[in-house]
């Protein structure tokens, strides 16, 4: 079947099986392989991505499923070499990630946290990210480093502000 | 693990979804997917074709009218969690919608999923019974109507028959004198819960003037344990000696598995816990001085 | 004292303590990295694996026809078919009696003896069609009982797994050393238990896997595999495949997570190798979800009865112990019962027992083979010496802390050579216990606990020590490799630096802690030094990267290498700035002698380009490859005492915990946890610190989360991650560190760092919520404190469920 639909921003067009899930047609059929495969069954959140904005689990979507929506992947967040998004600087600054498996997973489901919570306390990030499952850090540093991005990304917004 | 091969179509109205529901050998219905997907992946279910009923707009409804709320289908988890009217008609609903996985889960969930797929452990479960709600099916000899009491039948097993599908859930709005809770223990936040009780508690001129309890996570089907509920009627307060005697009976009428996660009589004492906890905070949510209606 | 503080060094030559960003969080933050099954080869094909799905069986037939015919398919193969091209894995420990020896290959012949076992392979145009195609193999299966637990393997007619060995017993280890039946004799009491270690996996993100592509031409095999030990693999593939090892080169690229899940080699591994050479393409496998929870590597099941001789002053004098360890199925090299004989080195812990005697016994069940997972062994004899000292605490009527004063290895001397030979170089093991009780202020701790029982609560507190093997040497559990590491260094003409390391990086920051070396030594930024690890075609040999070596090993072996460079480039400056060597300085980036003074890039281009410059005698180009052995270490026991020197290096903790406990829902609230941590020089606390944190999370995980079941015909009952439960944001509290730097006395001054966390926490959390339920009269002496367990034993004490019990804190 042929689907057509947009990520990060471009245009795309794919022909596949509908048991094709997104996941899979983002990794093999695009090439964006900072989406990872880590269960397959929904529970790790290492396959986010932004449909329309929204996140969800790739793994747990048919690729046939994406028509006319709008992709984010970790690929399209950011604007290039020495060019991190605020969220992706801050686990940098913080320890947030080791291995990076699950860290694409983190940063879109932070980003889209940030944007319908501009300011979560503690336990609301935690809740909030508790879908997204690693097995390196020990969780903390990213919760400051989703912390540190929220007043990062306020007093960004508050110097355009002033502006 | 991937899915077996299957055909896929994505009707618009609920009659090309029946019309597909019937010319399939065996035919699954996709709504949210974070039930069903799962099961392709396994290749524990092998549909000859999976339709797909995101793009029906007829199941996408959220109404509130006359003391009635109707949900469609393909309403999203996620939009019941954040719906104001929502919050303030079906209050147990919305508590409980926050308990579904986590909000990536919750985006692609949906009502009729959660209801259609009947998993023992799934808070709607208990909402359904506590309220007493209605389920809403169609098939080719038209729309039925089904009491929660009836919906659920055994383990993932419920009444719906081949040929049809689920459109939408009744449920009751709240009384003006009800006060409603949910409480769950999962291992961690998002999972499914180990066993879930929601209750409602109607309080008029200071007494209680009925009681709902459910509970989700205590076999293969959630129970209705509103008939233990009723030694609270009457009563000016709750207090510990009244919820002990709801308890104790609560604890005789369950039956609960083991499992990996727990052994059968971790269960029961959590349902008990849980009971005396949704109980007493849906008795001081119940507006004190109310009239019943 | 507590965790140091957020203070990034932005300065461009970064050096060793310094608190640095990573070097290769841009790639991982952008989606970047690249993991096995990033790796795109045109022409890729894709192998899927048909599993046994009984535990135990006879096989008759395996008729992959049907599966070839599929379009899409482009072979197939049985067991028997591939070990016609393929040499058997063994063991390659002849030398131990009491082991059973064996050998097997990639694919089961003859018989499966575990769910998941592989018994056909079939290479497709994609996953979805290889999964396809596993479903029309055929294949019969005469199913036999089943043994899924030790005590049933051993019994008298237990099914056997071989049916050539006696029993299923794969490896019995005796030991004594000391007075054993004089101190028993002499002792005021004996405390017995049984302390169970469950079963639990180290569940990296992602799952093992290894990409093959054969040049026939050539007869070059290059091998892609999400591995901890480049080189040994390739050792194994050779081995394996008979390809020589100088055409089989072996590359690990990104990986997500290893843990010592990934430092063992899999059959799958040689899989693709033997594949590879058998059709016309590259060819790949990944382990998914079911695959690495049901069939990849399991660790810690093992069943300690242990008595302990002790004095009515809480002085322990002998500890006696039988090990049964769960191997499963033992078809894994390196063998999997190499960290039971770990535990057995450890059983005496910090403490000064000179009396000590095992008996270990490696038992084989019909489940999924074990293997190494953070600790190696450590965790579980940790466990039971720390339950011991707290046991013999409550006999004796003696605070547990001022019983384990009594006991603590003494501060002289150094090294303090344990009874099963091990040589401790730490620091002082009472200085560390009385730091944690400081830190947690035992005190007022134990005032506010007294408080919280008259409330009703119940709360406990828990202490702990820890002495670790770190750098281990592994040729004893493996027949061979040893306890070296090897860097090369290159200081290209232009002045740039490339580091390679015989270590491979699971996301351990090595890329960055390497280079803090090489720049400290070097005196250039990181920006100029760039490191890589994970390529046998890169440095010669390494053993990579587990049992807390790298920083010690890698990091001598690359502090060597920069040295040497440094000697060589200082000689040439000497000679340049006509000055002797010795007068020549190296300050950042630059030889001074006097006055004058050259660039550190002029020196690299005059070796490469003005080669007339260089003093006589200097050979051009600036690149050495240097081996690191820091001696001290037993490759294998010594045969009349049995000693064995484990470590190269050794570090020390001690921890304290205060927990409390919810006894109608079993949930346990870990309110305070800090570690005492001794890893040596520290290279760079922020990644440091992050090792502690993981490991604590993992051991919150395998405390109060993890459990791998098995149904009683050895279904794997935990195959999803809805049914094995890790820890999630909001279920692991920060650990507080304080950190002590007491220098080993090897290169550097480091000691391992990565695994204290996961050997001590679950000791002090036991210790600490059995502190809490002593009112309730429970006693811990399981690792497994999950709140249905918990609730469970405080069901079993007589303490019945008060269901109008508060809200759970």
């Amino acid at each position: 079947m042929k689907v057509r639909f947009s990520v990060n921003g471009e245009p795309a067009e794919v022909d596949v099986e509908p048991r094709e899930l997104l996941l899979d047609v983002v990794r093999d059929r695009l090439g964006l392989t900072g989406t990872h495969a880590g269960c397959e069954q929904g529970a790790c959140g290492a396959c986010t991505v932004l449909v329309d904005g929204i996140g969800v689990r790739s793994c747990l979507m048919l690729g046939v499923q994406a028509a006319g929506r709008e992709i984010t992947t970790i690929e399209g967040i950011g604007t290039g070499r020495g060019h991190l998004h605020p969220v992706q600087e801050a686990f940098a600054e913080h320890h947030g990630l080791q291995c990076g498996f699950c860290t694409p997973g983190m940063v879109l489901t932070a980003i889209e946290l940030l944007q319908r919570h501009p300011h979560p306390s503690r336990a609301e990030i935690e809740e909030n990210m508790a879908g997204n499952l690693c097995r390196c850090t020990g969780y903390v540093n990213i919760v400051d480093a989703i912390e540190a991005a929220s007043a990062a990304l306020s007093s960004a917004g508050a110097a355009r502000e002033e502006a | 693990m991937k899915p077996a091969p299957f055909d896929y179509v994505a009707p618009t109205t609920v009659s090309d979804a029946l019309d597909a529901i019937a010319s399939a050998g065996d035919p699954r219905v996709l709504a949210g997917g974070q039930s069903l997907v799962p099961l392709l992946n396994l290749r524990l279910a092998r549909p000859d074709v999976v339709i797909d009923v995101n793009g029906v707009d007829e199941l996408d409804h959220l109404d509130i009218d006359d003391g009635v709320v109707r949900i469609g289908a393909t309403t999203r988890h996620r939009s019941v969690e954040l719906d104001p009217e929502l919050a303030s008609a079906v209050p147990l609903l919305v508590e409980a919608a926050g308990f579904v996985g986590h909000p990536h889960i919750r985006n692609r969930a949906t009502v009729g999923g959660t209801i259609a797929h009947a998993d023992p452990a799934a808070e709607f479960g208990a909402v359904m019974l506590a309220l007493d709600g209605r389920v809403i099916v169609q098939g080719a000899g038209g729309r039925r109507t089904v009491p929660a009491a009836e919906w659920y039948q055994g383990y993932f097993t419920t009444a719906i028959e081949p040929g049809e599908m689920l459109i939408e859930v009744e449920l009751p709005a709240r009384s003006s004198g009800a006060g409603h809770a949910f409480r769950e223990f999962a291992p961690r936040h998002g999972d499914f819960a180990i066993t879930g009780v929601a209750a409602i508690v109607e309080r008029a001129n200071g007494s209680c003037t009925g009681a709902r309890l459910a509970a989700c996570g205590v076999g293969s089907v959630p129970v209705d344990l509103s008939s233990v509920a009723d030694a609270l009627v009457g009563a000016t307060d709750i207090d510990d000696d009244a919820l002990r005697e709801v308890t104790r009976r609560v604890a005789v009428l369950v039956d609960p598995t083991s499992d990996v996660h727990a052994s059968g009589e971790y269960r029961r004492e959590l349902v008990q816990l849980l009971a005396a906890e949704a109980l007493r905070a849906a008795w001081e949510r119940a507006p004190s001085g109310g009239r019943s209606t | 004292m507590t965790q140091t503080d957020v203070r990034v060094t932005e300065r461009a030559n970064a050096l060793i303590g310094d608190r640095v960003r990573r070097v290769e969080d841009e790639r991982f933050l952008t989606g970047q990295g690249q993991y096995l099954g990033d790796l795109r080869h045109p022409d890729l094909k894709h192998v899927g694996i048909l599993r046994s799905p009984v535990a135990h069986a006879r096989i008759r037939r395996v008729d992959v026809s049907n599966a070839v015919a599929l379009p899409g398919v482009i072979a197939a193969f049985t067991g028997e078919e591939l070990a016609q091209f393929a040499r058997p894995f063994s063991h390659l420990l002849p030398m131990i009696p009491t082991l059973q020896q064996i050998e097997w290959h990639a694919l089961a012949i003859g018989k499966v003896r575990y769910v998941g076992e592989p018994v056909a392979a079939v290479v497709a145009t994609s996953r979805y069609v290889a999964e396809d195609a596993l479903e029309l193999i055929e294949v019969d299966y005469e199913e036999l009982p089943a043994v899924v637990e030790v005590e049933s393997a051993l019994a008298d007619g237990a099914p056997k797994l071989y049916d050539e060995w006696p029993s299923n017993d794969f490896l019995f280890m005796p030991f004594a050393t000391g007075d054993i039946d004089g101190a028993f004799a002499s002792a005021d009491g004996v405390v017995r238990e049984r302390f169970t270690h469950h079963r639990v996996t180290g569940l990296p993100l992602e799952g093992h896997g290894a990409l093959g592509e054969y040049d026939l031409a050539t007869g070059r095999l290059t091998l892609h595999a999400s591995t901890q030990q480049p080189h040994n693999l390739r050792t194994v593939i050779a081995d394996v495949t008979g390809i020589p090892e100088n055409k089989v080169r072996v590359v690990s690229p990104d990986m997500g997570g290893g843990f010592g899940n990934k430092a063992h080699f899999f059959r799958e591994e040689a899989l693709v190798a033997l594949i590879a050479t058998r059709v016309d393409y590259p060819v790949v496998w990944s382990a998914d979800r079911v695959e690495n929870l049901t069939a990849s590597l399991h660790s810690r099941e093992q069943t300690h009865d242990v008595e302990v001789a002790y004095r009515n002053d809480g002085r322990v004098l002998a500890i006696r112990t039988r090990i049964l360890a769960d191997v499963g199925n033992p078809e894994v090299y390196i063998l999997g019962c190499a960290p039971a004989v770990v535990t057995t080195s450890f059983m005496a812990g910090a403490y000064d027992i000179p009396n000590y005697a095992y008996e270990l016994h490696c038992v084989v069940t019909n489940k999924c083979p074990m293997g190494g997972y953070r600790g190696y062994g450590q965790p579980q004899a940790n466990f039971t010496i720390e339950r011991m000292m707290d046991l013999v605490a409550e006999q004796v009527g003696i605070d547990p802390a001022e019983v384990r004063r009594r006991n603590l290895i003494p501060d002289e001397p150094r090294p303090f050579v344990s009874p099963t030979g091990a040589c401790y170089d730490t620091g002082s093991f009472h200085a560390q216990l009385e730091q944690a009780l400081e830190a947690i202020d035992y005190a007022k701790a134990r005032r506010e606990q007294e408080q919280a029982r008259t409330d009703g609560r119940h709360v406990g507190i828990g202490i702990a020590t820890l002495i670790e093997a770190t750098a281990p040497n592994i040729h004893a559990l493996a027949g061979r490799f040893a306890c070296y590491e090897m860097a090369m260094i290159v200081v290209q003409p232009d002045g740039h630096v490339n580091v390679h390391v015989g270590t491979k990086s699971q996301g351990q920051g090595h890329a960055t802690v390497f280079a803090q070396m090489a720049s400290e030594v070097l005196t250039v930024p990181l920006a100029q030094i760039d490191v890589r690890d994970g390529d046998t075609g890169i440095v010669p040999y390494g053993m990579g990267t587990w049992g807390s070596r790298s920083t010690v090993m890698g990091g001598g072996a690359v502090l060597k290498a920069a040295q040497a460079i440094r000697d060589k480039m200082t000689g040439i400056a000497a000679h340049l700035l006509q000055a002797s060597p010795a007068d020549v300085d190296l300050v950042d980036g630059m030889f001074r002698a006097g006055e004058a003074a050259v660039p550190f890039a002029q020196i690299a281009s005059a070796a490469y380009m003005h080669t007339f410059l260089l003093p006589p005698g200097t050979d051009m180009g600036l690149a050495t490859i240097v081996g690191y052995d820091p001696g001290g270490t037993s490759p294998f026991p010594d045969p009349e005492t049995g000693h064995l020197n484990v470590g190269a290096t050794y570090s020390s903790a001690a921890a304290a915990a205060v927990v409390e406990v919810d006894p109608n829902r079993g949930r346990t609230r870990i309110r305070d946890v800090v570690i005492v941590h001794d890893c040596g020089r520290v290279v760079n606390p922020m990644i440091l610190d992050g090792q502690i944190q993981g490991a604590f999370a993992q051991a919150v995980g395998a405390t109060f989360f993890e459990e791998l079941v098995y149904s009683p015909e050895g279904q794997p009952l935990c195959s999803t991650l809805l049914d094995y439960q890790i820890p999630a944001f909001g279920d692991v509290p920060r650990v507080r560190v304080v950190h002590n730097e007491t220098p080993s006395a090897l290169l550097g001054g480091f000691r391992g760092a990565g695994e204290a966390a996961m050997i001590i926490t679950p000791s002090v959390l036991a210790n600490a919520v059995h502190d809490a339920l002593r009112p309730l009269g429970v006693k811990i002496t399981q690792t497994n404190l999950g709140a249905h367990h918990l609730r469970d034993a405080i069901r079993a004490a007589g303490v019945p469920l008060d269901p109008v019990a508060g809200v759970v804190s």
